[in-house]
């Protein structure tokens, strides 16, 4: 009920920031220095034409007023159709959306796996010979951003080794079924094993590339907070009434450590949805992040714009998400 | 501050980085052996001079085109080193000025630079730049002035919440009780507390503008085709993986070196300039 | 049969191959159902007794030499599993800030229910309620789903008794377990404490710093200084007539709550830090005490075994240490009106904006302050008198009400009026870490005033001088940085950044809390000696009513906002009129009779 109407309030803050950046997206596209117009007719279209074609596409009007326009066919869930490739975005968008959520979730896991498991591990090591080492190999290992992970993982794994398919989401010849678009989960659902192997296999190289470059913050705050919550007095206190250790890890400051790091994987998702087009593009995925190259390359306005806003949108849901959950495991922050 | 930062290994190992690839960029027309540009289509596509069928004129091979591998990853360097310090200095200018006047002043000012901040995070900044380049167009100026659109929020988050902890100091009360004016309680006593955080950030934010540039030219959104940059010479070396890996290994690995010096350094500041940030990275 | 005791017991804090002792041979004991009292200033190593008790000690600290048994079996020797076993089953404790002491993210009910668990008793439900009833806590049921951020600082001390005591301890070590909380609240918890001490049969080391308390509480006492015990012995002797210069000097420096008000007995300087214990070949307290011989500073003086003891060579002179020879500055002539306040008021909003609320910190308060006047504020926490202290200086608007400083209106806060107030008023910060730029050094920062009109380095230079042999500071002080000055020079430097321009009116707000009674003796003498010199009304907050008495011609005592009860200090605290006022005066310990 508190979470619903946590939810709620969220919801009023998002719609509002959600109808700014529409605007700042539309603004920031309509100073584009080629003309949508020219593009879509053949070059041997005349300029009547193109005047035509501008009239038609209202971009004769002015940048307010279009953007009313546009906002008015956005919010009855008509994004316009692809100036490059003559299909409805919306219909191009539900295509693509859930494969990318796909990857970004199962990257989101091996984020937050390695993440946690390096963070107790730096943890551990804390007052140890070997402490300064593993934290210069965090640093280290912040210094490779995903596009790179991805690259490599290709050479090493993909060429040196072969050990890994890593183009598209299936083994060339199959047909995916397509009952949610969520590759993993519609294999599943047709009982098709081998379908699941294959897009395992294909998941694994994108999933670590995006996952591993998003662990090391994770790990750090995780050490960092678990080493404050362990100068905290109800440590100490817990360790008076003779609690072991292993029980004051678990009971007591890890569920008061994750709270900042899970502040911080709410932000990380938002970095890590957005590093998922370097990704896609490396592994020729067929998600949001390709959609949105190809329609930058060839300024196609209508996929840009809805592509864009659809980024927003996920990572203003997982933000609620997180906001909920923190929520829900911080009494403190729940009315009084 | 300065001398207690001198003795930390992270920052020494990250500043000889830095100044190593500073100087290849500064330097690189004498270092080169070869004009960057120079096209040979009679040797495309050679491996290392140490592989088998390798040149010895050609240290790291050469690409498709024929040009010198080695060369052209020197000439990387500048476009690198420019974006690095021009955008995170840029970033650093707006984001940390609206830190100090939502921090300071609060109230409805800081309730915008908030909701800003907060319509800024909304977008995952590749995406971010990725429409910021389409509007803008190509080129080295519009990658900087993309990133510093970008990236100031990265600064403003971070410095406004610790602008209003020292705010809220009583030093700073009194301060203004004894008759500082604003702009003098600012000025000495806020933001000398807050110069290790801006320069750690500035320091972090150099790296990442390198990637970022990086992938703007991987995607053919950076600098224009006729500059040479890392990211570009990844997308170009991506197909000749089999033939010559050093066309893609090179400027992979000279992206790792740059951003990891830049990361050590600000690593090794944050620590013997005791500052405490929230984590969080491209 | 004894429940603890301690033979020669050391510790020492191992760094860099040098080990510096921080507890020196001591020796206690302690029966069952009594309470033993470790009293003694920052720094003498109490809290290191009760975490070598529990051997929680801090990383590079170990015991070095002696045994410490808990009936009967060495804690020292004891395998850490075993020794684990004893905690929180036999051994209790309550802690200083019980605010902190409970995790946050988890019910009351479910860490008295892991408890319970861990002490392998069923029904936790049930025996929780109990417990809880047992501390006389309302509706016991209902707190068992609450977080401890639910409960007020006395509720969430009670639950840590209530925790302390639910599995009948032979032994309760209880580290200033009231500091944090108001006198009326420690009054209380104090019974309580008392209670089920009588209840459990349950002996009690209860360490504190606050003399007066330790003598209403405890059968015995042990008096340390600097990490060894001084003085010994069962409480009425050892507070009705010390032996130990150092106990003197402590009980002479504390203002009393009846009587005449006398001078204090400042001690000089501080206690030695760590470092500087390692060269004191003789008596650790001699470089301040008073009786000081050569003999003392020769070797150390062995502590006795009479059943009360003392660490002193020239003992029996110990009663000739009188408080210096001084008549206190009585009701001066008041001067004219330098503060006129009617109606004050500061409402603050509270809530969301779909759920709005307000709370009043400060309602309808009208003062007045006389030039040269010294006037108290008292309450507890939450009471608003630091509201007051911050809307008179400026650093709040008020929501009702005015102010009249010096002659003019300055309740609209205005530009103009903010210069007035530079001029008329300034305020001393009650945490001076916080209170001074680590950034700049003394004295810069004792001449901000000057610094704000533009005044030339050599006249700021001038005055910092002055300042600091006002402040009975050493004139190389001015160059340091406030972090290498202690506690007392820190507020000494905070105290001169207000007085730089000599205003009218200065405001303090608790200058003297947290600080230990012979620092706290320095300063509130410092505060008399700037009377006498300088011409300045004060406006004292404290929540310390002995303290206030020692200082303040007159007295308002706040309560939920409002000034409940104002008049001249002696009628007020020999007369209260109001209810509230006359609950404080009876929450604070009692004098000890002095000899």
């Amino acid at each position: 009920m508190q979470l619903l109407a946590t939810l709620g309030r969220r919801l009023l803050v998002v719609l509002p920031i959600l109808f700014v950046v529409s605007a700042l997206l539309f603004t920031a596209l309509r100073v584009l220095p080629v003309d949508p117009a020219a593009m879509s007719m053949p070059p041997t279209a005349t300029r009547d034409e193109i005047e035509a074609a501008r009239r038609a596409m209202g971009l004769d009007q002015p940048l307010p007023q279009q953007y009313a326009i546009w906002l008015g066919h956005v919010v009855h869930g008509d994004f316009g159709r692809s100036i490059h490739l003559r299909r409805d975005v919306v219909e191009l968008v539900r295509q693509t959306l859930p494969a990318t959520i796909e990857l970004a979730l199962c990257a989101m896991l091996v984020a937050a796996v390695l993440g946690l498991a390096g963070g107790l591990l730096l943890f551990a090591l804390r007052d140890n010979p070997a402490e300064p080492v593993a934290e210069t190999g965090t640093t280290l290992m912040m210094s490779v951003p995903e596009f790179l992970w991805a690259l490599l993982f290709i050479f090493v794994f993909g060429v040196a080794l072969q050990a890994m398919p890593f183009t598209g989401r299936l083994d060339p010849g199959m047909i995916r079924p397509d009952i949610t678009g969520f590759l993993l989960l519609d294999a599943l659902l047709a009982g098709r094993l081998d379908i699941l192997r294959s897009a395992a296999a294909h998941m694994v190289l994108p999933a670590f590339a995006l996952g591993i470059a998003f662990a090391p913050p994770i790990m750090r705050v995780l050490r960092s907070s678990l080493l404050d919550v362990y100068h905290e007095d109800y440590i100490h206190q817990a360790r008076l009434r003779g609690l072991s250790e292993t029980r004051i890890l678990l009971r007591h400051a890890l569920k008061n450590a994750i709270l900042p790091t899970l502040t911080l994987m709410g932000v990380q998702f938002g970095f890590l949805f957005g590093g998922s087009l370097l990704v896609e593009v490396i592994y020729s995925y067929p998600g949001l992040g390709n959609l949105m190259v190809d329609a930058v390359r060839n300024a196609d306005l209508p996929i840009i714009q809805a592509v864009g806003l659809t980024y927003c949108v996920v990572v203003l849901v997982i933000n609620s998400v997180v906001d909920g959950l923190y929520l829900t495991l911080n009494p403190r922050l729940r009315a009084r | 501050m300065i001398r207690r930062s001198l003795r930390s290994g992270r920052v020494i190992a990250g500043g000889l980085i830095v100044l190593a690839v500073l100087a290849c960029a500064l330097a690189a027309p004498w270092l080169a052996p070869h004009d960057p540009d120079e096209q040979n289509l009679l040797t495309t596509l050679l491996p290392a001079s140490w592989q088998a069928g390798g040149d010895p004129a050609y240290w790291l091979g050469t690409d498709s085109l024929g040009r010198d591998v080695l060369s052209r990853l020197l000439f990387g360097a500048r476009v690198a080193m420019s974006v690095a310090l021009i955008a995170a200095f840029g970033a650093m200018i707006v984001g940390a000025a609206l830190a100090y006047l939502a921090g300071y002043v609060g109230g409805w000012l800081d309730w915008l630079v908030g909701r800003a901040v907060d319509v800024w995070m909304s977008f995952p900044p590749v995406i971010l730049s990725l429409i910021l380049m389409t509007g803008l167009g190509t080129g080295l100026r519009n990658v900087i002035l993309a990133i510093v659109l970008v990236d100031w929020t990265r600064f403003c988050r971070v410095l406004r919440s610790e602008v209003i902890v020292v705010a809220r100091r009583d030093y700073v009360a009194a301060a203004r009780l004894v008759g500082f004016s604003h702009w003098r309680t600012v000025s000495r006593e806020i933001v000398p507390a807050t110069i290790p955080l801006v320069v750690t950030l500035l320091t972090l934010e150099m790296g990442i503008a390198v990637v970022v540039e990086a992938i703007l030219s991987f995607v053919g959104l950076g600098v224009r085709s006729d500059q040479i940059a890392w990211g570009q010479m990844i997308a170009d070396g991506r197909d000749a993986i089999y033939q010559a890996p050093w066309n893609l290994l090179a400027p992979v690995l000279a992206i790792f070196f740059t951003v990891a010096g830049f990361n050590l350094l600000g690593d090794g500041l944050r620590r013997s300039l005791d500052v405490r940030m929230t984590e969080g990275r491209e | 049969m004894t429940v603890l005791r301690a033979e020669a017991l050391s510790v020492a804090l191992r760094q860099g191959g040098a080990e510096i002792p921080v507890l020196n041979r001591i020796d206690l004991a302690l029966a069952p159902g009594r309470v033993l009292g470790l009293v003694g200033e920052s720094g003498a190593g109490k809290s290191m007794i009760g975490r070598t008790v529990a051997q929680l000690l801090p990383p590079h600290f170990a015991v070095s030499g002696g045994k410490l048994e808990f009936a009967g079996r060495d804690l020292v020797s004891m395998p850490p599993r075993a020794r684990r076993a004893l905690l929180g089953r036999e051994i209790a404790f309550i802690p200083q800030e019980p605010l902190t002491a409970l995790n946050p993210v988890r019910t009351i009910g479910s860490q008295f229910a892991e408890h319970f668990a861990r002490l392998g008793e069923g029904d936790h439900r049930a025996r929780t309620v109990a417990a809880l009833e047992a501390v006389h806590l309302p509706d016991p049921a209902g707190l068992l789903a609450r977080y401890p951020h639910q409960l007020s600082g006395g509720m969430c001390q009670r639950v840590l008794i209530a925790m302390a005591f639910a599995s009948r301890p032979k032994l309760v070590v209880a580290d200033e377990p009231t500091t944090a909380l108001d006198v009326t609240i420690q009054a209380r918890i104090m019974e309580l404490m008392q209670e089920m001490r009588a209840r459990d049969g349950t002996a009690v080391l209860f360490i504190t710093h606050d003399l007066r308390l330790a003598a209403q509480v405890c059968d015995d006492i042990a008096v340390l200084y600097a990490g060894s015990v001084v003085e010994q012995g069962p409480a009425a002797a050892v507070l009705g007539g010390p032996r130990h210069p150092y106990t003197r000097c402590l009980q002479l420096a504390i203002p009393a709550m009846t009587g005449p008000r006398r001078a204090l007995l400042a001690l000089p300087e501080q206690m030695p830090g760590l470092r500087a214990m390692t060269t004191l070949r003789g008596c650790r307290f001699a470089p301040r005490c008073p009786l000081a011989a050569e003999q003392c500073r020769a070797a150390p003086p062995p502590l006795g075994t009479e059943d009360h003891r003392a660490a002193c060579f020239r003992a029996e002179l110990t009663p000739t240490i009188a408080p210096p020879e001084e008549t206190l500055a009585t009701h001066i002539q008041p001067g004219n009106p330098v503060l006129d306040v009617a109606g004050l008021g500061k409402r603050f909003r509270t809530g969301s904006l779909f759920r709005p609320g307000h709370m009043d910190a400060v309602s309808e308060a009208s003062l007045a302050i006389a030039s040269g006047e010294f006037v108290a504020v008292v309450g507890e926490s939450g009471s608003g008198k630091s509201t007051l202290g911050r809307l008179l200086v400026g650093l709040e608007r008020p929501t009702a009400g005015r102010i009249l400083l010096a002659g003019r209106d300055v309740t609209a806060g205005t530009e103009a009026d903010r210069r007035h107030r530079v001029r008329n008023v300034q305020m001393v910060f009650q945490d001076p870490q916080s209170a001074l730029n680590p950034r700049r050094r003394v004295a810069a920062i004792m001449t901000q005033a000057m610094e704000a009109v533009g005044a030339p380095a050599a006249e700021r230079a001038r005055r910092a001088a002055e300042l600091l042999a006002e402040m009975g500071l050493a004139p190389e002080t001015g160059a340091r940085s406030p972090a290498q000055l202690s506690g007392g020079q820190r507020q000494r430097v905070n105290i001169a950044r207000a007085l730089c321009t000599v205003p009218p009116l200065l405001v303090a707000d608790e200058i003297v809390s947290g600080l230990d009674v012979s620092v706290q003796a320095q300063l509130l003498n410092l505060l008399r000696r700037l009377r006498a010199e300088l011409d300045f009304a004060l406006l004292f907050i404290s929540h310390d009513l002995a303290v206030v008495r020692h200082v303040c011609d007159r007295v308002l005592v706040m309560h939920r906002g409002r000034i409940v009860e104002h008049g001249p200090t002696e009628q007020v605290f020999a007369a209260p009129r109001h209810e509230y006022t006359r609950t404080l005066l009876d929450s604070m310990p009692k004098d000890f009779p002095m000899a």
